[in-house]
C-alpha cells in the first residue's frame, strides 16, 4: 500500500516496492536490502526518481517519506 | 589429473606457469614524442600497410606532450584463455600465436589485463600482438623503446 | 576403430558452404530404410521460421502425421543450431534444439543443448539433422564433413551408456591425438533411456585441458529414450574446418566488437555478479533458498536448514578453477564448470576416478533438495550417472521427490519399492533406485521411469494409492516433470510454467522476482504482458543458435542505473548486441521488435501443432495444487504468518478456521485467479478461450500456411471466440 505523505510531518515510513519499511534517521540503503533480505547480487535501486549505483548501497542514505524502487533483475535458468 | 589454478601475478618477469620470461619489448612512454614511427614500422612489416589499427604497439596522445605506449608485455594471462591452445611461450618466453588453431574468439583480447591484443577483421579474424622482435625499437628516434632479455 | 564398425549404409555428398549464418541444405537419415537426402532451405523456411528450433519444428510437422506416436518409425529427432550458431566472438554461441514428439507428453518438444555438435554440423554443411525410423540393431550414425560421407555403421558396443561411448567415438573418429579430438562432437544417450521415458540425449565437446570428452544434454522430455527406441547408439560429427568466421558473416567487424566488449563487460564484472566463470549456474543455491524458491521435500517448502551444506561455496571448491569452461568456443561466461578426480561410489562405474559435468543449479536441487539430501559428493554422483545412464536430472529428481512423498504418506511401501526405504533423504536407497531403474531392474523401478503423469495411474491401479491425493503433489504439467523452482507463490510463475507450450520449464518465462519481489506486474494485464514478452523474447535464442545466460546473467555495469527498472530488466544494451550481431552475420536489417515478432511465428506455429497432435487447449494447461500453494498442514504452518496474510489479502479471515479450511479457502482464491490468468494470457497472446490461435493471429504473423489454418478450423469453436 503506498503511503500517503503527509506535508509538514515526518511519516518515519517509506516504501519499498510497494510496501511500507519503517524508517529511522541514516537508514541507507544497505539498511533495506537487508531488512528485507535481498540476497540477490543483481539489484537495481530507484530512491523517487533516481537510481542508485550499486557501489553507493553502503553510503546512500534514504530520506524519509521515500518511494524505493528494489528491483531483482531476472537471471533465473 | 593437476588442479590448476589460474594465478595472476603481478611480477613482470614469471608467467602463470611460473616459468621465466626472456624476452619481451618494454616502454619507455615519459621518452615518447609522439611521432608514430614505431606504429608505421610495425604494420608496415607485418601487415604490408601503413596504418595503426594494424600495429602490434600502440601510441596515444594524452595531453600535450604526453603520449602512452602500448605493447604485449608477455605475461601470459591469455594462455589459460584460449579455448583451442593456440596461445605459447616459445624458446624465448614470447607469447605466440598458431594462426592455424586460432578460432578467432577474442577472449584473449577481452581478458588482457594491459589491453595489449589488437583485432581488424577488415584483414583477419585472428587478433594480433607484439612478439618482441625489436624492429620499432630500432627505429624509435628518442630510444623509448627496449627489448630486454633476461 | 571405425575399420571395425562393419559399414551398413554411406551416402557420399557434396558439404555446401556457410553463406551468412546458413548452409542451406538439410540432412535426413532414415536408420531404418537406410534412405539419405539433403533436403533445401527456401528462402521463404528462413524468413517464417529462422533456423534452429524453428527449422526443426517445420521439419518434423512435415514427416509426422496427428496419429504419430513417439515411438512409430515417421518420428523424428530433428537438431539444429540456427544462423548465429557457430559464431566464436560472442559468447553462447553454439547451441542447438532438439525437437520431436515426446513420450512423457504426446506432442512437441524442444530440447536445448550445448556441446559442438551443432556448429560441427554446420561446417559439415548441414543446418539441421533429421533422424527418421528404426534400425534393426544398435547403429552409429556418422556425419563425417571432411570426407563427404554419411555412414550408418553396426555398433560395435555392448556398453552403451554416455561417457564409455563417448570416449571411445572421440578416440575412433579422431587420428587418437588429444588436439585432433577436439573436431568430433557425439550425440548418444544411456541404458536407462532404453528403461525409462526420461531419456536426454548427452552432447559432447572435448576439453583439450582435461583431456577428456565433456558432456552436455538437451536432457528434457524424453529425445534420449526416442534415440534408444531407433537403435542409434550414437550420432557423431566430425569437420576440421574450424576458422575465425565460420558463418561467412556480412560484417565481421561487427561481430568482433560487440563479442570483446562483452568479453570486457565479463572479465570486469562477473566476480561482483553472478560468478558464473567460478560458479556456474550453482550461484543460484542459497539465494533461492533465501527467498523460499529452492524445492525442497517435492516443493512442500521452499527453505531448509541444510543449505550450508549445498551453498555455492561449497560447489566453488569442487570445481576445477581457471580452465577456459566455455561449451562452445569464444564462451567466456564458462558456466560449464567439472568436478576433477571425483571416485564414483556405487554402481557399476564404482572405483573409477572421472570428471563429472556439473552439476548445474538444477541439479543441485533436483537431485539434493527436493528429495531431501544436501549432500555435494550424492548429487555429484547421481549427476554422473544420469548423464552416463542418459536420463533428464530435472524430470529424474522431481520425479524421485513425488516417490518420496508417496512413499511417506504410506501409498506405496517397501514391500513395493522392491525393499527400498525411500523417505526423504534416504541417499542409499534413492541412488539404488537409478541403478534399478537403468537395467529396469523390477516393476517398481520400470514404473518409476514412467514419469510422474503415468506413475499416479500405476500407483493407484497397482498399489491402491488415492489417485486425487497424488494429483494434488504430484508436480508436473502436460505430462513432464516441473524444473526447480518453487512457483506457489507467484501468480506469474503459475504462467511461466504451466502456460507454456511444452510443459512446466523455465526456457520461456521465469518472473517471479518480477511478480513477487519487485511487484512490477500488479495486474492480471501486467502478469499477460509478461507472459507474451518473455516466452517470445526467451525463445528467440532458440532459433539462432544462441544460449541464453550471456543475455542477463553478465549485465553492463550503467544497466541498473541507465534504464528504468522495468526496461533494465531486459539489458537493453544486450538486446540491442543481439540485434546487431544477427545483422552482421546474416545480412538482414531486423530490429529489436522484430526480433520478438520471428520468435512469435514460430511460437504460435508450436501452439497449432501440438492442436494437430491433439493437445494444445485449455484442458491441456493443468496445474497441480502444490504448484499454487500449500497441500497440507506442515506446509502452511513452516511460513503461518505468511500464509495467513495471504488468505487475509484474498478477503478471508483466517482467525477461527482450522489449517485444513485455511489450506482449502486459499486454494479456492487462487484456482480463480488462475483461470483469470489463463484468460488474460489467452487473450494477450491472441488465442481464443480455448488457447488456440487465432486464424487473425496467424494472418498477423504470416503463418496462415493452408496446413496450418485447416488444423485451427478444424478444433476452434465459435463460443470460445472472444467477444471484443
Amino acid at each position: 500500500m503506498p503511503v500517503p505523505r503527509i506535508s509538514g510531518r515526518t511519516s518515519r515510513v517509506i516504501t519499498v516496492n510497494g510496501e511500507g519499511l519503517d524508517w529511522h534517521e541514516g537508514m541507507t540503503v544497505r539498511d533495506i536490502i537487508r531488512a528485507r533480505k535481498f540476497t540477490f547480487p543483481m539489484l537495481a535501486v530507484w530512491i523517487d526518481d533516481s537510481p542508485v549505483s550499486r557501489g553507493a548501497f553502503d553510503t546512500t542514505v534514504v530520506p524519509d517519506g521515500a518511494t524505493v524502487q528494489i528491483i531483482h533483475m531476472i537471471s533465473g535458468g | 589429473m593437476v588442479r590448476i589454478y589460474a594465478l595472476y601475478t603481478p611480477c613482470m618477469f614469471h608467467d602463470q606457469q611460473g616459468g621465466i620470461i626472456l624476452k619481451w619489448l618494454k616502454v619507455h612512454p615519459d621518452k615518447c614524442v609522439g611521432c608514430g614511427t614505431c606504429m608505421e614500422t610495425c604494420s608496415s612489416t607485418w601487415f604490408k600497410e601503413n596504418n595503426p589499427a594494424l600495429s602490434r604497439i600502440r601510441m596515444t596522445e594524452k595531453g600535450e606532450d604526453d603520449y602512452d605506449l602500448n605493447a604485449c608485455n608477455q605475461c601470459g594471462t591469455c594462455i589459460d584463455m584460449c579455448p583451442v591452445g593456440a596461445l605459447s611461450r616459445d624458446g624465448n618466453g614470447i607469447v605466440r600465436m598458431n594462426e592455424k588453431k586460432c578460432v578467432g574468439c577474442l577472449m584473449c583480447v577481452g581478458f588482457c589485463p594491459t589491453n595489449s591484443f589488437f583485432y581488424h577483421a577488415a584483414r583477419r579474424p585472428e587478433p594480433f600482438k607484439c612478439i618482441a622482435c625489436g624492429l620499432c625499437v630500432k627505429k624509435c628516434p628518442v630510444e623509448a623503446l627496449e627489448i630486454v632479455t633476461e | 576403430m571405425s575399420k571395425e564398425m562393419k559399414l551398413i549404409a554411406e551416402w557420399t555428398y557434396k558439404p555446401s558452404d556457410v553463406v551468412r549464418g546458413y548452409t542451406n541444405q538439410t540432412l535426413f537419415v532414415n536408420v531404418g530404410s537406410r534412405k539419405f537426402a539433403a533436403k533445401p532451405v527456401s528462402e521463404e523456411m528462413k524468413l517464417k521460421f529462422t533456423g534452429g528450433r524453428g527449422f526443426d519444428l517445420k521439419l518434423l510437422w512435415d514427416a509426422v502425421n496427428e496419429n504419430t506416436r513417439w515411438n512409430d518409425p515417421e518420428n523424428e529427432i530433428v537438431i539444429s543450431g540456427g544462423p548465429l550458431c557457430g559464431t566464436t566472438q560472442y559468447p553462447g554461441a553454439g547451441k542447438f534444439y532438439a525437437a520431436f514428439i515426446s513420450p512423457l507428453t504426446d506432442q512437441t518438444y524442444d530440447s536445448n543443448s550445448g556441446g559442438h555438435f551443432a556448429p560441427l554440423l554446420k561446417l559439415a554443411g548441414f543446418d539441421a539433422l533429421e533422424l527418421q525410423g528404426k534400425a534393426e540393431k544398435d547403429v552409429i550414425v556418422f556425419i563425417d564433413g571432411d570426407a563427404g560421407k554419411i555412414q550408418i555403421l553396426e555398433s560395435p558396443f555392448d556398453d552403451v551408456n554416455a561417457y564409455t561411448i563417448t570416449e571411445a567415438l572421440h578416440e575412433a573418429f579422431s587420428d587418437g591425438s588429444n588436439d585432433d579430438k577436439r573436431f568430433v562432437s557425439v550425440i548418444s544417450a544411456g541404458k536407462a533411456a532404453e528403461k525409462s521415458l526420461w531419456g536426454c540425449l548427452n552432447s559432447s565437446f572435448w576439453d583439450i585441458r582435461r583431456k577428456v570428452a565433456r558432456l552436455k544434454q538437451a536432457g528434457r522430455g524424453g529425445g534420449g529414450t526416442i534415440l534408444r527406441d531407433k537403435k542409434i547408439a550414437a550420432v557423431v560429427v566430425r569437420s576440421h574446418k574450424l576458422s575465425g568466421d565460420i558463418n561467412k558473416a556480412v560484417d565481421v567487424q561487427v561481430l568482433q566488437d560487440r563479442g570483446n566488449k562483452l568479453h570486457r563487460e565479463i572479465h570486469d564484472l562477473d566476480a561482483q555478479q553472478c560468478r558464473m566463470r567460478t560458479v556456474g549456474t550453482p550461484h543460484l543455491n542459497e539465494i533461492m533458498n533465501e527467498y523460499h524458491l529452492l524445492p525442497t521435500h517435492n516443493y512442500k517448502f521452499g527453505q531448509h536448514p541444510d543449505i550450508d551444506k549445498i551453498h555455492s561455496n561449497v560447489y566453488e571448491g569442487l570445481f576445477t578453477q581457471g580452465i577456459p569452461d566455455g561449451c562452445w568456443y569464444g564462451c567466456s561466461l564458462a558456466c560449464a564448470k567439472a568436478v576433477d578426480n571425483y571416485t564414483i561410489q556405487t554402481g557399476p562405474c564404482k572405483g573409477k576416478v572421472v570428471t563429472v559435468d556439473g552439476p548445474e543449479y538444477e541439479t543441485v536441487a533436483s537431485l539434493g533438495s527436493n528429495v531431501g539430501v544436501f549432500n555435494p559428493q550424492w548429487t555429484i554422483e547421481a549427476n554422473f550417472y544420469a548423464d552416463h545412464y542418459g536420463v533428464d536430472t530435472i524430470s529424474l529428481g522431481t520425479g524421485f521427490a513425488f516417490v518420496c512423498e508417496c512413499y511417506e504418506r504410506g501409498y506405496i511401501t517397501k514391500e513395493h519399492t522392491g525393499g527400498l526405504d525411500l523417505n526423504f533423504g534416504r541417499a542409499d536407497d534413492l541412488m539404488e533406485l537409478i541403478h534399478r531403474m537403468a537395467v529396469g531392474k523390477d516393476e517398481f523401478a520400470l514404473a518409476v521411469g514412467q514419469g510422474i503423469r503415468k506413475m499416479k495411474r500405476i500407483f493407484a491401479d497397482r498399489y491402491g494409492a488415492p489417485y486425487e491425493e497424488m494429483e494434488k503433489f504430484g508436480m508436473e504439467g502436460q505430462g513432464i516433470e516441473v524444473s526447480e523452482y518453487v512457483p506457489k507463490e507467484s501468480i506469474a510463475q503459475w504462467g511461466g510454467y504451466f502456460l507454456t507450450l511444452k510443459g512446466p520449464q523455465h526456457d520461456e518465462a521465469w518472473l517471479i522476482f518480477m511478480d513477487r519481489v519487485n511487484k512490477q506486474l500488479p495486474t492480471f494485464e501486467d502478469k499477460a504482458e509478461a507472459l507474451h514478452y518473455f516466452p517470445n523474447f526467451r525463445t528467440w535464442f532458440s532459433l539462432v543458435g544462441l544460449c541464453k545466460l550471456p543475455w542477463n546473467d553478465i549485465e553492463p555495469a550503467d544497466n541498473a542505473t541507465a534504464h528504468r527498472p522495468q526496461d533494465a530488466a531486459k539489458v537493453p544494451e544486450h538486446v540491442q548486441n543481439y540485434v546487431d550481431i544477427f545483422n552482421a552475420v546474416t545480412g538482414r536489417n531486423i530490429s529489436k521488435e522484430e526480433l520478438v515478432l520471428m520468435s512469435e511465428r514460430v511460437y504460435n506455429f508450436q501452439r497449432v501443432f501440438n492442436l494437430r497432435m491433439g493437445k494444445g487447449t485449455r484442458k491441456d494447461h493443468n496445474i497441480p495444487l502444490r504448484a499454487l500453494g500449500p497441500v497440507y498442514p506442515d506446509e502452511w504452518l513452516a511460513r503461518e504468518e505468511y500464509y495467513d496474510n495471504e488468505l487475509k489479502s484474498v478477503g478471508v479471515e483466517p482467525a477461527g478456521l482450522s489449517v485444513e479450511e485455511k489450506i482449502a479457502r486459499l486454494q479456492e482464491a487462487r484456482l480463480t485467479q488462475w483461470e483469470q490468468l489463463k484468460d488474460a494470457v489467452y487473450k494477450r497472446r491472441g488465442w481464443d478461450r480455448n488457447g488456440i490461435p487465432t486464424v487473425r493471429k496467424l494472418k498477423e504473423l504470416g503463418m496462415d500456411f493452408p496446413e496450418v489454418v485447416s488444423v485451427v478450423e478444424k478444433h476452434a469453436r465459435p463460443e470460445d471466440q472472444w467477444k471484443d
